[in-house]
């Protein structure tokens, strides 16, 4: 069947398809009140009169602005008695140490909204106290006369016994509002994580089930306009890396909050495979922020990602972000430091180069020293500002307290933001057992290519990848992406209770459910890949390691906690903590056209000086153009060397040489 | 060599990142739970004189006492390469028992270039109780005490000063893991820094490292300098000591001269016979805590932050204990007391930013006893939370650490698993803000329900003398603790060590934060 990836971003929307062995892309204004207008706008455009039935795959944006915006629904969160303010304690931790002000995020459900319900389940997960029906039927009364919009459930130890939180469903469906059970949208221990994850899925639900409703409103509608009627299906990004069914989506909203750079990564980490490299670092560099992941045979997940600073306890690719980006800003503090970010100009009023920006950022930096071409920046149609940047440089210059040259600082600006984005990458790489030097470079992002030799120069990465068309990565993820379900049970056994019958029968039931939710999602049997995987730790930790569930799990625990941690004691008793299964139904890929490499000469579209550091000291050296495009399979450049394309530039710098392969990737590594 | 800003940025990251980077091998290997988990640890660089270069940001109340410690380590041993030099003596560098420090050198041409130190609070050091932070009455019933000395010489370990080490405290396996831990921290440290002598050389680091202590100070001085000259003055109480119930005043006056200041505790009570005692480097960190608070907290932790400020905290009394004064609490209580009293001095000097006072405890709850589920002996530490003072900017936040510390809590869940335990109650004290324009935080209600017999000892602040309000503002509501038994509710004090039978219930209720601002005219009944 014909697959659609659309990724709806801040600014742009974009679209991929890929027909016959050909790549078809679109690059749309995004339209941020009614994002479907743009979606169905790049649908319609890319399908062909003769198509009928065709898949969509979508990463939307619609619920991580609802939670970065506070604009989800007015919801209701019922508790355990005496429970109703973990929402708002969270972990009684602050994220400002030095900040003498309150600096916690408001908890999406107010006190006045927080109801506590009389019932108790033990950590044995036997019923103390049974619930209060009574109660709860009193407490319908008033959630409506308060015109609650969605209600949150979440009892202690209800992955135990869930009994009280679908009884309580019961007896509010007449509401006729979504409800949001905590054993069903994360199973698992720490009433904490587990009620902040419930209470961002009822908080999202109506608002992405008007959003899903529309838009598959609209798809329908695509087929008015022509001869046959169309059979759209509607899949949505997650931010496990996978895809699940409209509905699924709009009754767990909450799983596709971090679908964005999720797609950035599927992306980046299949062009990798397909030219068989399999150990990569996902750089991900935009406006105002970077993305880094490392990905080692396998994308990692974690579950203890944040959104709009709160908590969510369902997998996640594992993301580190830091607060630099192209529209960082460049400032000389009280102290005289040079700093950059993370403050940022954004796409208003945006750098100085732009026209209207009145402080000087990365891209300001890029473009004094000649690395951006001023007339094809977006393909021409955003005409960047030398003079005004050079004037804004020479104003910056005073501002030093000694005499600078103009170029000295944008070097320096370049120098400080890289010193940011190593210190990312070296967080997700060494802190964590693994040397750069094993790993392949993948740069995207408007900005990924600007800096990536860079970086891999401070860390020693011997190859940077640039795919091609590294704007439309994350569109690129999306349609590749399988659909994903992940399922989990806290079990919280000690090594000596661990039995395989135990662990056989609980298993056994999550992937019963999984089977079926991937029938229900349209995948006959030998497309569904089923995977057993444990949490465990050293008894008394309290973070745990997931691994795969092997008859050896043990023993394989304790060399990856060696890896992880940096020692491991097999004497020591461990904690089987959590089972999961991961369900992948494994959608049909498209193939890829791939183009015999040929020694051909490649023109320059320009030559121009461009300022580089060598040996400490800024050199003009002059430096060749090309247009990416005309770039074809087997091209070699020598550094100095500047690869212009619609949304991206990427730097080769002296010492470096790029090559596009047969996927006209293109390959920079340093000269030997 | 003349100072260049961008180079300046790039070695603050790279001193930073080198200290964090540290801790996370320390975390990485060590074994206590509060070292792995509760991240109760500091890591630190040093120039060759043993001033602070760059410290990570981990544990407020670590800021000031690391320096202490390297200055110590240098005058007691003769630190030669491959040398580490333990030490936990709280009149030796330290600051109280459990918190053990490892300094080492860094030696480039022939001599120290630079110290590298960090310190890991360990689950237990020995003395009269499991967790050495006893209600005690004098150092010796604490743990035991490490006065500089070799760990390590020329790379070798002292098997003798393990050994003598490992004897006496209560879980050595354990022990020995966190001081190996510890000496991983300080060769990454070590690594790193020569990586970066071998890129920069050595006269550009060095200048580097003196300008980066002179850009802190820069910083420190601009913001004293925006202070109304004047003596700003002010006092606070600890309930008392644990031991008589006599309330101890902690007095301040900070005279602000241009861009410097004196910080000047006498007039503070003597020193107690209860452990509330704060040796200097305490008094030191709470200094540092605050100016570097006040400065935006955006400016590196180095010598330079304090060289504008002068401390006077004259000796026997709580702020400079001298030896053989007992100390545990001082580092979790008087500590957030001496933050309380800086504050409330620069209140009327700063009135743009300084909050009311926080909940000013960390509520310390030790619990001990033999799980009935399995036979085995179970020990449980743990801080509770207060509210945090409102501030001319808002309310304060309800439930949150504050000031000199940072910990996280243990989920109601997981305490129920692994204790014969059952938490009845885990929410916000409501109406403990105290009132004002912006409120003050609430406090927090916790209710501990036993399953079996157990020992249980509360260390905690802020039962009798109330977080104040500001301009205005009313005082949070004091805490409470509680004893439920058979329905019955006794007050228990604020210090205390008690048996519980099975079916009792502690409940302990934290401080609100102080109110901002006169509070809103309640409305007239018409």
């Amino acid at each position: 069947m014909l697959r659609i990836g659309v990724d709806t971003g801040g600014t742009f929307t974009d679209v991929i398809l890929v027909r016959d062995g050909t790549i078809v892309t679109l690059k749309l204004p995004s339209t941020p009140k009614h994002p479907e207008e743009a979606v169905l706008a790049g649908v319609s455009e890319v399908l062909g009169e003769d198509d009928v039935e065709f898949e969509l795959v979508h990463g939307t944006t619609v619920g991580t602005n609802a939670l970065l915006e506070r604009k989800g629904a007015r919801t209701a969160l019922l508790t355990t008695e005496g429970f109703e303010d973990v929402l708002e304690i969270g972990r009684q931790n602050r994220p400002g140490l030095y900040q003498l002000t309150a600096s916690r995020p408001k908890p999406l459900v107010p006190r006045a909204l927080r109801f506590g319900v009389r019932e108790r389940v033990t950590s044995a997960g036997e019923v103390l106290i049974p619930l209060d029906r009574d109660q709860v039927h009193e407490l319908r009364a008033r959630l409506a006369q308060w015109g609650v919009e969605s209600i949150a459930v979440c009892y202690l130890f209800a992955f135990l016994e869930p009994r009280h939180e679908r009884e309580t469903a019961e007896l509010l469906a007449d509401l006729g509002v979504p409800i949001s059970l905590s054993h069903e949208i994360l199973p698992e221990f720490r009433e904490y994580e587990r009620t902040s994850t419930t209470v961002m899925n009822a908080y999202l639900a109506p608002l992405m089930g008007r959003y899903l409703r529309r838009l598959e409103e609209g798809l329908t509608r695509l087929g008015d306009a022509r001869r046959s009627p169309v059979r759209p299906v509607l899949r949505i990004m997650q931010s496990n890396g996978g895809s699940i069914s409209a509905r699924a989506a709009a009754e767990q909203p909450v799983r596709t909050v971090l679908s964005g750079p999720a797609g950035g990564v599927v992306g980046a980490f299949a062009t990798a495979q397909r030219i068989g490299l399999s150990r990569i670092i996902t750089f991900d560099m935009g406006g105002t922020s970077t993305d880094v992941s490392l990905v080692d045979g396998a994308i990692q997940t974690t579950h203890e990602a944040r959104i709009a600073e709160l908590p969510i306890g369902i997998p996640v690719i594992d993301i580190h972000t830091v607060g630099a980006g192209g529209g960082s800003i460049a400032r000389v503090d009280e102290g005289g430091a040079l700093r950059v970010g993370p403050e940022s100009a954004g796409a208003d009023p945006g750098p100085v180069c732009y026209g209207r920006g009145e402080e000087i950022t990365v891209t300001d930096a890029h473009l004094l020293l000649g690395r951006l071409d001023p007339d094809r920046f977006l393909g021409g149609a955003m005409p960047l500002y030398p003079a005004r940047t050079r004037e804004y440089f020479r104003a910056f210059r005073h501002r030093f307290p000694r005499p600078a040259s103009e170029v000295e600082i944008a070097l320096g600006i370049l120098d400080v933001a890289n010193a940011n984005m190593a210190r990312a990458i070296k967080v997700i790489s060494i802190e964590r057992g693994h040397d750069p030097r094993d790993f392949t470079l993948i740069a995207f992002g408007g900005a990924g290519g600007l800096h990536a030799c860079d970086l891999a120069e401070m860390l020693s990465i011997p190859r940077v990848l640039v795919p091609k068309h590294p704007g439309l990565l994350s569109a690129l993820g999306v349609l590749l992406s399988d659909v994903v379900k992940d399922y989990s049970q806290t079990v919280m056994l000690a090594q000596e209770e661990i039995a395989s019958e135990r662990l056989e029968g609980v298993f056994s039931r999550l992937e019963a459910r999984a089977r079926a939710d991937l029938r229900a999602e349209g995948f006959p049997p030998d497309r569904i890949r089923l995977s057993r995987l444990v949490d465990v730790r050293y008894a008394g930790q309290a973070f745990e390691l997931s691994l795969p569930f092997t008859s050896d799990f043990l023993a394989e625990f304790h060399r990856a906690h060696e890896r992880r941690y940096g020692y491991a004691d097999p004497a020591r008793k461990v904690e089987l903590v959590t089972l999961r299964v991961r369900a992948c139904g494994i959608t049909e890929k498209p193939v890829f056209p791939s183009h015999e490499r040929r020694a051909i000469a490649v023109e320059p579209v320009a030559r121009r000086p461009v300022y580089f550091r060598e040996k400490g000291s800024p050199i003009a050296r002059e430096t060749s153009f090309y247009w990416r495009e005309a770039l074809a399979p087997g091209a070699t450049l020598a550094g100095p060397a500047i690869v212009l394309e619609y949304s991206a530039t990427t730097v080769v710098p002296p010492g470096w040489r790029a090559e596009v392969d047969e996927y006209e990737n293109l390959i920079l590594s340093r000269e030997q | 060599m003349s100072r260049d800003p961008i180079k300046l940025e790039i070695f603050k990251s790279l001193f930073i990142s080198i200290a964090e980077e540290m801790g996370v091998t320390l975390r990485r290997t060590a074994f206590s739970p509060n070292i792995k988990e509760r991240r109760d640890y500091s890591c630190a660089i040093f120039d060759g004189e043993g001033r602070l270069v760059a410290q990570g940001d981990h544990m407020p109340v670590h800021l000031g006492s690391m320096p202490m410690s390297v200055r110590k380590a240098i005058e007691a041993v003769a630190l030669e390469p491959g040398d580490v030099v333990v030490l936990n003596d709280p009149y030796e560098g330290g600051t109280h028992l459990p918190d053990v420090t490892l300094v080492s050198a860094v030696y480039v041409e022939g001599r120290p270039f630079f110290y590298v130190a960090n310190r890991a609070h360990h689950a237990d050091i020995g003395g009269m109780s499991a967790g050495s932070m006893p209600l005690s009455t004098e150092i010796f019933q604490e743990g035991l005490r490490i006065p500089p000395i070799k760990l390590y010489e020329r790379g070798r370990l002292n098997a003798s000063v393990m050994r003598l080490i490992l004897a006496n405290v209560r879980t050595p396996v354990e022990r020995e893991g966190d001081l190996t831990a510890q000496l991983a921290a300080n060769r990454t440290g070590e690594k790193r820094l020569r990586e970066v002598v071998a890129k920069y050389g050595v006269e550009e680091v060095a200048f580097y490292m003196r300008e980066l202590q002179a850009y802190a100070e820069r910083m420190v001085r601009a913001r004293l300098a925006a202070i109304p000259d004047g003596d700003y003055g002010a006092e606070d109480y600890l309930d008392d000591d644990g031991i008589t119930e006599a309330p101890i005043p902690i007095r301040v006056t900070i005279r602000i001269r241009g861009d410097s200041a004196i910080v000047d505790f006498t007039g503070s009570a003597p020193q107690t016979r209860g452990n509330v005692n704060a040796v200097y480097a305490i008094t030191l960190s709470a200094v540092y805590y605050v100016f570097r608070a006040i400065t935006g907290g955006d400016i590196p932790a180095n010598a330079g932050v304090l060289a504008p400020i002068t401390v006077i905290a004259p000796e026997g009394t709580v702020v400079n204990a001298v030896f053989p004064a007992p100390v545990a609490a001082g580092n979790v209580e008087t500590s957030q007391r001496l933050v309380d009293v800086l504050l409330k001095a620069l209140a009327p000097a700063l009135p743009d930013i300084i909050p009311a006072a926080s909940s000013g405890t960390m509520n310390n709850l030790t619990l001990g006893g033999i799980d009935p589920r399995t036979g085995a002996p179970f020990a449980y530490y743990e801080t509770i939370a207060g509210g945090m003072g409102a501030s001319p900017q808002g309310d304060g936040d309800s439930g949150v650490h504050t000031h000199m510390t940072n910990s996280l809590n243990t989920p109601v869940e997981a305490l129920e698993y692994a204790l014969p335990v059952r938490v009845r109650r885990y929410g916000l004290r409501a109406g403990s803000g105290g009132r004002g324009r912006h409120r003050g935080g609430d406090g927090i209600i916790r209710e501990i329900e036993f399953l079996t017999d157990a020992d249980v000892a509360i260390l905690s602040e802020r039962r009798r003398f109330a977080p104040y309000g500001l301009h205005g503002g009313e005082p949070g509501r004091p805490g409470e603790n509680v004893l439920i038994s058979n329905g019955v509710e006794r007050r228990l004090p604020g210090k205390v060590n008690i048996r519980v039978k099975k079916g009792d219930v502690i409940s302990i209720r934290t401080p609100g934060g102080g109110g901002w601002g006169p509070p809103p005219e309640a409305p007239s009944p018409s």
